[in-house]
């Protein structure tokens, strides 16, 4: 669960990032986060991820409060988030295998569990034939759902992903979104961050707009496709 | 931390060495350069220091006996010059074989040296001093000595202004060699430590990625450890077959002049076998330790994510 409280954030250059933004988002949901360029839109990634802290007000992330969370306990409340990002950031001297068995080895997964997790998450988002490639052999789809293999593998409480079809063509656009919909009816909260309203027609659900760092939208759009 | 991810990390660093040769390669030659600066001045400062220790150990004092002294007096006073703890060589001299050496210097006049029946010259002791620096103590203990009313001790010559000269040489060369090495190492650790953090600058993303699916400080940092232990212990390990094969070519080439080295008290420069261990545990736990320490520092500003 989300649940921020009146938040501002300021940066040391002056400017106003989010404004008294108050968002709650329940476990099991799927949210798309819709902003032009500048109206918070990263920020709030970044506060959830605890990479800035708020200037005013209080967060709450999946039982963390970050206002009191030290940095030393961070790495333990990033384990409860899976991160997908626009431009994929996989680590490219390993393998599909590796980029997505790290995110176990950096929790001290055993050996047993992780051979037999990471194939299956692997196979899930379609790339079962891929695991031995590594990121430059894959197209941008392709990377992208290994981004989402790792953000899945830990079985994480939410995922946030950030404009995750930014890289990739339309038709792909479609699947990765339709992919964070099937995770998502298997429990897990997703938050996606799009400037792509196509999708966000397409699909429906809650709808957050967020416009010069203040919540301007926040209702259940219905979708084209309503399955 | 498990086991298995130490196995992890430990092969992550290893493997790290080669997927990442090229700036690996960087810092191995950086590390390289630097360990043979320093170590081949080191080797420079050892041998003029054995070169200074050798003319060290030329000094003699001579303790000129008055005539009247006994054989018991004359035993007596080598086993106190035995005793004092400066002292590293007693050699009594005669004035017999005093007068048999100087006849043998002066050829020529033995008409002159018919006139004595005796030998004319005073019995001595030949005294060498350890610490030449303490030279002027070990005159007072020696006179101390000749505290009986009747006087033993004629006179000590002692080579004090060469004493002084030799302390001021050992201190000016202490001086100035730790006054390099510490330069060099300071230049060296600059240059480390920029070639290691522009290896980690290249690899700046990847731990950010380890950051944001929530990898520890440590987790990221034990395989850049590892990777600059290895790249340094292996430029040590270089460092020393370089050190070993250009010092050995530059002694041959001295050594065909070694009676000019002979002639300024320079008896053998410092064999590379006598010294190959410590040149090389020296390489090697310098190559490491700069090696990981600048890898593990280099990371500290990209952690902070």
């Amino acid at each position: 669960m989300v649940d921020l409280k009146n938040v501002s954030v300021t940066y040391s250059n002056g400017v106003d990032a989010l404004n008294n933004v108050d968002l709650k988002i329940n476990d099991g949901e799927f949210v798309f986060v819709v902003g032009s360029s500048g109206a918070g839109k990263s920020t709030l990634i970044k506060l959830m991820l605890k990479e800035v802290n708020p200037t005013k007000g209080e967060i709450l992330v999946n039982g963390f409060n970050l206002n009191k969370t030290k940095r030393g306990k961070i790495p333990k409340l990033r384990r409860t988030i899976g991160v997908v990002f626009q431009d994929f950031r996989l680590i490219p001297n390993m393998t599909v295998y590796d980029n997505v068995a790290f995110v176990l080895r950096v929790i001290d997964a055993p050996k047993k569990y992780i051979r037999s997790r990471v194939p299956y998450v692997i196979s899930l988002v379609g790339l079962k034939d891929k695991v031995k490639c590594h990121p430059e052999e894959l197209s941008g789809g392709e990377q992208q759902r290994v981004a989402l293999a790792r953000a899945l593998v830990n079985d994480p409480a939410i995922i946030i992903a950030d404009e995750p079809t930014g890289n990739v063509d339309p038709e792909l656009s479609f699947q990765i979104v339709q992919l964070l919909r099937d995770i998502n009816k298997c429990g897990t909260t997703v938050l996606m961050v799009t400037h792509e309203q196509e999708l966000v027609e397409h699909f429906g659900g809650r709808t957050i707009v967020l416009n010069q760092g203040a919540i301007v939208f926040d209702k259940i759009l219905e979708g084209a496709d309503e399955n | 931390m498990k086991i298995s991810s130490m196995k992890y990390l430990l092969g992550q660093g290893i493997k790290n060495v080669w997927t990442n040769r090229i700036m690996s390669f960087a810092s191995f030659c950086v590390l390289l350069v630097s360990l043979l600066l320093v170590g081949f001045f080191v080797l420079f400062t050892a041998n003029v220091n054995r070169f200074i220790s050798g003319i060290e150990n030329k000094n003699e004092v001579i303790i000129y006996l008055n005539d009247n002294v006994t054989d018991e007096q004359i035993e007596k006073m080598g086993n106190d010059l035995k005793s004092i703890d400066n002292i590293s060589e007693v050699v009594f001299f005669s004035k017999e074989e005093a007068f048999e050496k100087m006849k043998s210097q002066y050829e020529n006049a033995d008409e002159l040296f018919a006139y004595f029946k005796d030998s004319p010259l005073p019995d001595s002791y030949k005294i060498k001093v350890g610490d030449i620096s303490k030279m002027s103590q070990t005159q007072m203990k020696i006179t101390a000595l000749d505290n009986s009313d009747e006087k033993l001790i004629y006179q000590i010559k002692a080579p004090n202004d060469f004493a002084n000269i030799l302390i001021e040489l050992k201190s000016t060369m202490t001086l100035i060699s730790t006054a390099v090495v510490v330069a060099l190492v300071v230049v060296c650790m600059v240059i480390i430590s920029n070639a290691t953090r522009s290896s980690v600058f290249a690899r700046r993303k990847e731990i950010n990625i380890m950051k944001y699916v929530g990898a520890t400080n440590t987790f990221i940092r034990v395989p850049f450890f590892i990777e600059g232990m290895i790249t340094g212990a292996l430029a040590g390990g270089a460092a020393t077959l370089l050190t070993w094969f250009a010092y050995d070519s530059f002694i041959d080439v001295l050594s065909k002049e070694m009676t000019l080295w002979n002639a300024l008290g320079i008896k053998e420069f410092i064999p590379f076998d006598s010294v190959v261990l410590e040149v090389t545990l020296c390489y090697v736990a310098a190559g490491a330790f700069l090696g990981a320490i600048g890898s593990v520092i280099s990371t500290r500003k990209h952690l902070k994510v």
